[in-house]
């Protein structure tokens, strides 16, 4: 029974454990990718190290035995470091996307690629994926100048995933629909926020703050709730009907609307900061002279505001949209609507305002003619669809069933259950810390069930070992060695004929999206 | 030309493994017949072997893409071996590959000329690093060759074909060596080695026993182990009784019925001997034919060649160029096998143990672990079967000792070997030998053979009852197999991955049984530790590096070679004294010491001792033994860069720190040779060069960073210099451009030279090359009477 010191503390166990056996005894977390209970340790993603001392020397914690009176460090910044840098370096060699480009751009981060599948799938699924990100993905699938298109990867091999008229086919369906989708909507806190403006950013943040379960009360100074999407523009491009139909299901949510009241003449800030728990200003452009008149700070473009959490200097007065700057995207305001509801909520729940961090994906960039090839192993090979009606109709229901399995997929299947992804955020490793060569982006659909993406592989071997126990007569191997090292099934046969009866397992056992089901990250 | 996949005949492959074995430990064998039938590995072929073994799909194709050996494409009828080693890098050797490619018209991206005639490959070292730069084609090497002489390689290769097969189909057997009825007066010795043998010595042997034949003389003519001169190759010694020996050096075949005429009366030729003997001598001293060596005889007393031997200490070596290498009578006679008779006779394993620590024996393979303690691990590990190996695979590209001694003195790796075994108690013993070195392997198996025929080896040791049964192991091609874990992988038949140890070999290694591993050097210093105790040994050396060390020593030394000094002396005593000092009376700029994992040691630290821990407080490390010397002319950054390439490519891909790390710092070092330098960069590759040697799981990877972090300390100037755009040395060709300065008399020499066009011929007017076109080979420089090419 060796006993040792790990971090300070004493800790026995058993003859033949591993340094990692002892940390966890004693509660200490180590990061590791390429262990996995039931195989051999395969000491190969070299997250885990720990710092043995006397003489000092890095070990694999996963692989080593911890003898007696050894001293070991597992949480210095020297061993944070090393793990940081072994993440760095696999992210070097990482030619995939955790998210994909178009939702990377996407200002209001809709999960494009998921509503797409949802669509393809005929799931009506794809409306919630919509409406949840976009509040107004109706309307908006009406008159956003779609920057996720600009984004669409699909466009280096002819055109570009109509995904605008994708979420407009998914929300007016919906909206058609007997009961249009509702969120579900967290018990009433009693606590109420007074909302500048009825555009697209006051909406946005209503929604966001009603499904908290607080109040959201709306003042415009117009007669009806839109803003400059009902003023400014024009009835052709978006009818009415439509912004009514989505601006009645956030008036089902329990949004009060307060039309012709013009804050900073009929109200004071002040007032409502004194009688709402929250104030949000979404009052659009601020003319000059405007911030004074509201009571409020100026900069040089709108209101003077905290550019990550969007607080005014003025305590539990909030701003968005266009007040803060001129934009001309509604997009964009529905984004910062949602953003600064974010903030509101944590003041609410008397905790510290804080910004979100930007979702970490790694990036595949510019594909090679040959990665575009690999890439559309899946994907239908026809041109975009043209709406049949004119791009005023929008797709029918068949139209867009076609053209939605044009999407390339680029976001990964295992975004969330990633153990890469999962460390390199908790150690804060950058993706682009490192660049040179790197290996070509490949793409393998012959399985039934499964997909493999070679890039995604840190080369750790469980799925060969998972498969040679699960006795596949061909199974998967090592193919060369050193950086060009990869994972494949022996003789160039196809992953279906190497993993007959193993493939579930070895999926399981992937660390990353290099194994996945098809139809996984779905949901 | 080439084997195509439908006209293959698979009945091969079942007598392969019929005669291998069906184990997965035949694995390597297997795939080695495989590949030397149908000189690449046929996709049908192993699913063949899969069917008719208990080898898996996965573990074959594992392994036949790990090793660089196999290949997956058929080959050209002939292979053309460049040789890619350290001292051929420094002379060039980049530069002779692409003229090879570019002579066959092989097509970008292929290895193969069109017509399937030649396969031109990049080899790690072909060990004849004194020949720099080195191609072998066939058994053929041809050493200092040049871009513009790639054409005459191949002309020449395919005419010595053409007379090969003329010789087979003519009348002439083999020459009977002459006067073997009167007794044999003298010997005629010629070292018969692998880099012997490229300089020719196979030729000069054929043609000394055409002229004992022809003239009767009363001499019998050998082939001899490795003298470490060889530089003077092909070396011819002729030993008369009551004589010193005569020593020739660098010998035609054309010169060899002089020699023998010299030295040995002809029965019925005295009437003519007396005219011709003068008039061939002269000849061997003036004729040009056998060109590009120069040719002049030697005698050993002569200084350079004293002093060359002199400072030496021969113990590995011992005897050499005196012995028959396959020759067990001759080992004999020379004391052989006398210390294992002792360790199996008169001491006990204990003992012989003790005496081991007593001589203070550490490893030769590179990081000088104590042999008596592994020894101890194994006696004392309890295990019914244990193992007893013998690492051979020698793989640094720079270093040929290991060969050598395999070679000269295969009787003494085994009397060694056996000695570890009966001290450690092992039954069983493998030599895992790379399969580049074949005539290494041919000498090891006959003297296996031989031994056990007489009983030092087999079922019943000098019958003492003991066991103690050897067998070879032919590596595949994977430096990373040096490192005793991936060995013992390899060995299983397994991809040559390094694990994590402990556990140790020592407690758990072939099979899961206790096995020693040992390098072939540490084994070959065995027997002369046991025959003349221990104390002396410990005399040799420092405190705690005792006893000789081999050295492969190449470079820009005036006299290169294999030599074995004892412990202490330093660097400069190496360069100056054995090796001549510099060629062309360059400056003396570094050493390049321990190969890939050792690091280079500037001129100003030259004069410390060769010492395990000397060295390695300088940040290099004694490793295997590769001694590289560099002058003003070689660029420290390349040097770095094509260290670092090696081990990248080597790495077996296994741990993130390796695998990826080491790529990374070569893409920096890719960068600074290719004028892509940015601010920052030095900085980056140090601290990635510090992590991959912390977190690397192995030797290889922990010691990859050597050569960067060493040149980095002792010349970051250099770097620095890269970084701006220039490259001092004038080696890194994105950073340099050749010009032609007024000194041009106008011969069109380089114009007629240049293999890209690049100089307009113009007789009797300077020359000007055009930038676009210069592929910076050198060619000009080279060839230009009046040293007016100018490198900036």
């Amino acid at each position: 029974m060796p006993r040792l010191v790990i971090d300070n503390q004493d800790v026995e166990v058993p003859e033949g454990a591993t340094i990692l056996d002892a940390a966890r005894k004693l509660g200490i977390e180590i990061p590791t990718l390429c262990l996995r209970e039931g195989c051999e340790p395969s000491t190969s993603c070299m997250v885990c190290v720990v710092k043995v001392k006397n003489p000092d020397r890095f070990v694999a914690s996963c692989g080593s035995r911890a003898t007696e009176g050894m001293i070991v460090e597992s949480q210095t910044e020297e061993v944070r470091e090393a793990r940081r840098t072994a993440l760095e370096l696999l992210l070097s060699d990482h030619p995939a996307d955790c998210i994909a480009p178009c939702q990377t751009v996407c200002p209001a981060q809709m999960n494009i690629p998921r509503m797409i599948r949802q669509t393809a799938a005929g799931d009506a699924a794809a409306a919630e994926t919509a409406r949840s990100a976009l509040v107004l993905p109706a309307t908006l699938g009406r008159i956003c100048p779609a920057p996720c298109e600009k984004g669409c990867r699909r466009a280096r091999h002819d055109a570009t995933v109509s995904i605008r008229l994708l979420h407009r086919h998914a929300a007016e369906t919906d909206l058609a629909s007997a009961a249009p989708w509702l969120p579900a909507c967290q018990h009433d806190t009693g606590k109420h926020v007074a909302i500048v403006g009825a555009g697209p950013a006051g909406l946005a943040a209503a929604w966001r703050l009603l499904q908290e379960g607080h109040g959201a009360t709306l003042f415009d100074d117009r007669e009806a709730p839109g803003g400059m999407l009902r003023y400014g523009v024009e009835e052709d491009l978006l009818p009415r009907s439509v912004l009514d139909a989505e601006f009645a299901l956030i008036e089902q949510l329990g949004a009060e609307f307060r039309g012709s009241t013009r804050v900073g003449r009929n109200v004071a800030i002040v007032e409502l900061a004194r009688d709402f728990d929250a104030v949000l200003v979404a009052c659009g452009r601020t003319a000059e002279g405007n911030a004074g008149q509201l009571g409020l700070e100026a900069a040089e473009k709108g209101l003077k505001v905290n550019r990550q959490t969007f607080e005014t200097p003025t305590a539990g007065v909030f701003a968005a949209g266009d007040a803060l700057q001129p934009r001309r995207m509604a997009v964009r305001a529905v984004a910062d609507g949602k953003a600064a509801a974010r903030s509101i909520i944590q003041h609410l729940a008397g905790r510290p305002v804080v910004a979100p961090e930007r979702p970490f994906t790694t990036r595949l960039g510019r594909p090679t003619e040959q990665e575009m090839t690999a890439m559309l192993a899946a994907a239908s090979l026809d041109a975009r669809v043209v709406p049949s009606g004119g791009e005023a109709a929008g797709f029918t229901s068949d139209e867009a069933r076609r053209e939605a399995p044009r999407c390339l997929h680029c976001d990964c299947r295992k975004a969330d259950t990633c153990l890469l992804r999962k460390w390199s955020v908790a150690l804060g490793a950058k993706p682009t810390r490192h660049s040179g060569t790197r290996r070509p982006f490949e793409l393998h659909v012959a399985h039934p069930d499964v997909v493999q993406e070679p890039g995604k592989c840190i080369s750790c071997g469980l799925c060969i070992q998972v498969a040679a126990r699960k006795g596949e007569a061909l199974g998967l191997t090592f193919i060369g060695r050193g950086f060009d090292v990869r994972v494949g099934v022996p003789f160039n046969e196809t992953i279906a004929k190497g993993l007959k009866v193993a493939a579930a397992e070895c999926v399981a056992a992937c660390p990353t999206g290099a194994l996945a089901f098809k139809d996984e990250g779905m949901g | 030309m080439t084997q195509t996949a439908d006209d293959l005949d698979l009945a091969f492959v079942d007598e392969a493994v019929e005669r291998i074995g069906r184990g997965p430990e035949s694995a390597i064998p297997i795939l080695q017949a495989i590949q030397d039938r149908y000189r690449y590995l046929p996709t049908e072929a192993l699913r063949r072997v899969c069917r008719l073994t208990e080898i898996a799909p996965a573990q074959i194709v594992g392994i036949a893409t790990f090793y660089t050996q196999f290949r997956h494409r058929p080959m050209g009828k002939h292979l053309i071996r460049v040789c890619i080693g350290t001292a051929c890098h420094v002379q060039g050797a980049g530069v002779i590959h692409d003229a090879f490619l570019k002579h066959l018209g092989v097509p970008d991206g292929e290895d193969t000329d069109p017509d399937g005639l030649f396969t031109v490959e990049k080899v790690a070292c072909l060990g004849c690093c004194t020949l720099a730069p080195v191609a072998q084609i066939g058994d053929l090497t041809y050493g200092h060759l040049t871009p513009e002489r790639t054409g005459q390689v191949i002309h020449d290769f395919l005419e010595s074909e053409k007379r090969r097969a003329d010789r087979r189909h003519g009348e002439g057997g083999p020459a009977k060596p002459g006067a073997e009825a009167a007794g044999p007066a003298g010997e005629i010795r010629v070292t018969l080695d692998t880099c012997c043998i490229a300089r020719g010595s196979g030729y000069v042997y054929e043609a000394l026993q055409d002229a004992v034949a022809e003239t009767g003389a009363r001499a019998v003519v050998k082939g001899v182990g490795c003298t470490g001169m060889t530089y003077l190759t092909p070396l011819v010694t002729v030993t008369e009784p009551g004589r010193p020996p005569a020593l020739y050096a660098n010998v035609a075949p054309q010169d060899a019925e002089a020699i023998v005429l010299r030295h040995f009366r002809p029965h019925g030729h005295l009437a003519r001997a007396g005219k011709t003997v003068s008039r061939l001598l002269d000849q061997v001293l003036t004729d040009e034919a056998w060109k590009p060596l120069q040719r002049y005889a030697v005698d050993v007393r002569d200084p350079p060649i004293a002093e060359f031997l002199g400072p030496q200490k021969h113990i590995a070596t011992q005897h050499s160029g005196r012995v028959q290498p396959t020759n067990l009578d001759e080992y004999l006679d020379r004391d052989g096998f006398q210390a294992l008779e002792r360790c199996v006779t008169s001491r006990s394993p204990d003992e012989v143990i003790e005496e081991v620590r007593v001589s203070g024996l550490r490893g030769r393979g590179g990081a000088g672990y104590p042999t008596s303690l592994k020894w101890q691990a194994v006696r004392r590990a309890d295990a019914d079967k244990k193992y007893v190996v013998c690492n051979g695979d020698e793989g640094d590209p720079g270093a040929f000792m290991d060969r050598m001694i395999l070679e000269s003195y295969p009787y003494r790796v085994l009397e060694g070997m056996a000695i570890a075994a009966t001290a450690v108690g092992a039954e069983e013993g493998v030599l895992y030998i790379r399969a580049e070195y074949p005539l290494a392997v041919r000498r090891v198996s006959e003297a296996i053979r031989r031994s056990t025929e007489r009983g030092f080896l087999g079922d019943d040791i000098l019958g003492t009852g003991r066991r103690l049964h050897l067998r070879i192991m032919q590596g595949a091609g994977a430096f990373v197999c040096g490192e005793e874990t991936a060995l013992l992988e390899s060995i299983m038949g397994r991809r040559g991955m390094p694990r994590l140890r402990p556990p140790f070999p020592v407690e758990s290694g072939l099979w899961d049984c206790p096995t020693l591993v040992n390098n072939v050097e540490t084994l070959a210093l065995l027997p002369w530790i046991i025959r003349n105790g221990a104390a002396a040994f410990a005399e040799l050396g420092t405190d705690h590096s005792k006893g000789t060390k081999v050295f492969s020593l190449a470079g820009k030394v005036k006299r290169g070679g294999l030599i074995e000094v004892p412990m202490g002396v330093t660097i400069r005593e190496i360069v100056e004294e054995i090796g001549g000092g510099m060629t062309g009376d360059r400056k003396f700029k570094a050493v390049q010491i321990g190969g890939p994992s050792g690091g280079c040691i500037p001129e100003r630290l030259a004069d410390i001792p060769v010492d395990y821990e000397a060295l390695t407080e300088v940040g290099a490390m004694m490793g295997s033994g590769g001694l590289v010397v560099l002058d003003d002319k070689d660029c420290i950054v390349d040097i770095a860069r094509y260290f670092l390439a090696f081990t990248q490519d080597q790495s077996c891909g296994r741990c993130t720190p390796c695998r990826v790390g080491t790529r990374r710092m070569l893409d920096i070092l890719d960068r600074l040779c290719e004028g892509q330098g940015k601010k920052g960069d030095i900085e980056e590759l140090e601290e990635l060069a510090r992590y991959v040697k912390k977190a690397s799981l192995c030797g290889l990877g922990s010691t990859a960073p050597n050569p960067v972090l060493t040149t980095i300390e002792y010349f970051r100037d250099e770097y620095e210099a890269h970084i701006d755009g220039r490259c001092p040395a004038g080696r890194c060709k994105a950073l340099i451009t050749y010009s032609i300065t007024d000194d041009c008399i106008g011969c069109t020499l380089c114009a007629q030279h240049c293999p890209s066009e690049a100089i307009a011929m113009q007789p009797y007017q300077q020359h000007e090359i055009q930038e676009d076109k210069c592929v910076r080979c050198d060619t000009c420089r080279q060839v230009c009477t009046v040293d007016a090419v100018e490198v900036t």
